[in-house]
């Protein structure tokens, strides 16, 4: 294999160790790492020290540039391209412009959420090196693993390796890319 | 549990409503007594939504909010004393002329200065729904059937502190089934009687939900407030979590959403139609500086708070949210006088502006009834725990996670 491996993973018993492994993994400064588990487990994203979620910012501007899309629609349609007199209405108003505003806000903010979240996960992905771990079955069922990435900085193998034993992990072994 | 903040409510609310009657002696009885429907709305309307908050949280069988529905329960105890307050209005209906606060109970007022409501075909064809006895027992039904959804809901939540019995939260569950449509109702029918009629040739279908979207808001406002109070007091310290604040900030967002989603829909409706019939109604809401009361509902009862409202660090950050609800509220006081108090005309038949005497006895009127309400809630908040401790889903409440 011409590539390097991709990082070392290692397997835990309980939600309790897994959070207190999390947590000096975290403390020890690493950022590319993950904690892989078969059910949400609350309070992992603090003991793992990440942040809110940054799909937010992708659903805000999906709804600012879905508004203004339905406004300079709707002004470029009824207010200069073809005019209609309908009922004595000016030709172009923002009420009549705010439903159809309105609905595109929305779709744009939806289409932006999803959007958004595909590429911050990185999806689609249909292969991930944790995969070739042996555990990864059991990490469905009742075994949690910790996965720290060759990418990350402070990786390093001797270290890394001495780290995830000392935090309790257990089949600590180097996955291929 | 001090009883100081109890008796200051009242003094405040006694010496407001105080300072509201001798208004009469400036402003004259038609004036202070629509000034104080302002504040029977605002309060009611809060009351409304926290007992509506309990229904719902019933019906979804939910856990997030079940500390906070005891803090609901207790602002529910505020219904026996808005009838009270309420009364007035009624009796002075019966005494002099009738039109004391609704134009239409007395058939000799002048409309428009050319007809008067007895020969105006506009009130014969309503006169079936718009005369004093039947709104007299239908305002006091629609607060018996308040009084009474809340004491059930009350008295059974109460009871399980005690015995800490399952089968209370099945009677509540049962009450929110029946309860739920009963509120609707009667929150609608109070809606079009006591602020739609004042200007009753006006009709608009979205009325009521326009005020349950207030009583909603006023509800997760104070909500909000009382959290936080009984957070800085110790009560709720292990019990308020950040995400019981984004929860509730989440909801605040969402009826923000709504009650523009209601007002707007109005708005637009009758534009586009261009009915007379229904124009005049935002016709004399444009008059003098009402105009600028209008635009201020767009901005500041709407966009203001959604954008505030769409952060996660406003919503969970304690001084943030805090300064959020208030302004929820105070836009909602302003909200209630662009119903009722263009009511209030000149000798021309143009609305009286928004700053004016009348605004002032709007806010004492606020002050009055609100400092009544607060000691009704003080009064009830010793006399349980502080959390419904046996309540099945207290346990997920309290470790509340998103």
């Amino acid at each position: 294999m011409a590539e390097k491996p991709f990082g070392l993973v290692a397997t835990f018993d309980s939600t309790g160790a897994l959070m207190r492994a999390a947590v000096q993994v975290r403390d020890a400064g690493y950022r590319k790492w993950d904690c892989i588990t078969p059910f949400p487990v609350h309070g992992i994203d603090q003991a793992m020290g990440l942040g809110r979620s940054r799909v937010p910012r992708f659903s805000l501007a999906g709804g600012v540039t879905g508004f203004f899309t339905g406004m300079c629609m709707i002004f470029y349609m009824n207010g200069f391209d073809y005019r209609l007199s309908v009922g004595g209405k000016p030709f172009f108003s923002p009420l009549f412009a705010f439903p159809i505003s309105y609905e595109l806000t929305i779709l744009f903010t939806a289409f932006a959420t999803i959007g958004g979240m595909f590429y911050l996960n990185g999806l689609p992905m249909h292969y991930h090196p944790v995969l070739n771990y042996p555990n990864i079955r059991k990490a469905t069922d009742n075994r949690f693993l910790i996965v720290i990435e060759r990418a990350d900085p402070r990786f390093d193998e001797a270290a890394t390796r001495a780290l995830l034993e000392r935090v309790g992990g257990a089949d600590i072994e180097e996955v291929e890319a | 549990m001090s009883k100081f903040p109890a008796t200051q409510a009242l003094t405040v609310g006694l010496a407001a409503t105080a300072v509201t009657a001798a208004g009469i002696l400036v402003s004259g009885a038609h004036v202070v007594a629509t000034a104080w429907l302002v504040g029977i709305g605002f309060w009611t309307a809060a009351a409304i939504g926290m007992l509506m908050m309990i229904l719902i949280h019933h019906i979804f069988d939910a856990s997030w909010s079940t500390a906070l529905r005891r803090q609901f329960e207790h602002g529910t105890a505020a219904f026996p004393w808005l009838l009270l307050l309420f009364l007035p209005l009624i009796i002075g209906s019966y005494a002099g002329k009738g039109d004391l606060v609704w134009p239409w109970m007395n058939p000799a007022h002048e409309v428009h200065g050319a007809i008067t409501v007895r020969t105006d075909l506009l009130y014969e064809k309503k006169s079936a729904f718009l005369n004093v006895p039947l709104f007299t027992i239908l305002s006091i039904g629609f607060f018996a059937l308040w009084i009474w959804v809340s004491a059930r809901l009350r008295h059974a939540s109460f009871a399980q502190d005690a015995d800490g019995d399952a089968k209370w939260t099945r009677r509540n569950g049962f009450t929110s089934g029946f309860g739920i449509p009963i509120v609707a109702l009667t929150l609608t029918g109070a809606a079009i009687y006591w602020f739609k009629s004042l200007e009753y040739h006006w009709f608009s279908t979205m009325y009521g939900v326009w005020y349950f979207a207030n009583c909603m808001r006023a509800a997760l406002a104070l909500g909000v407030i009382i959290m936080l109070w009984l957070y800085g007091r110790g009560d709720y310290r292990g019990i308020l979590k950040t995400d019981h604040l984004w929860a509730i900030g989440q909801l605040m967002l969402t009826f923000t959403v709504f009650w523009a989603y209601i007002s707007f829909s109005q708005y637009f409706l009758i534009w586009n139609a261009n009915v007379p019939e229904e124009t005049f109604w935002y016709n004399i809401r444009e008059y003098g500086d009402w105009w600028y009361v209008s635009l201020f509902l767009v901005f500041g009862n709407f966009l203001l708070p959604f954008l505030l409202l769409l952060s996660y660090r406003f919503k969970v950050t304690h001084a943030a949210i805090r300064w959020i609800a208030y302004l929820i509220l105070f836009v909602i006081f302003v909200d209630i006088c662009y119903n009722i108090l263009p009511a209030l005309q000149d000798a021309k038949g143009n609305p009286q502006p928004f700053l004016s005497l009348n605004l002032l006895w709007s806010a004492t009127s606020v002050a009055g009834v609100g400092g009544i309400c607060v000691w009704a809630y003080m009064r009830s908040l010793p006399k349980t725990k502080i959390i419904p401790i046996r309540d099945p889903r207290i346990g997920e409440c309290l470790s509340h996670h998103e």
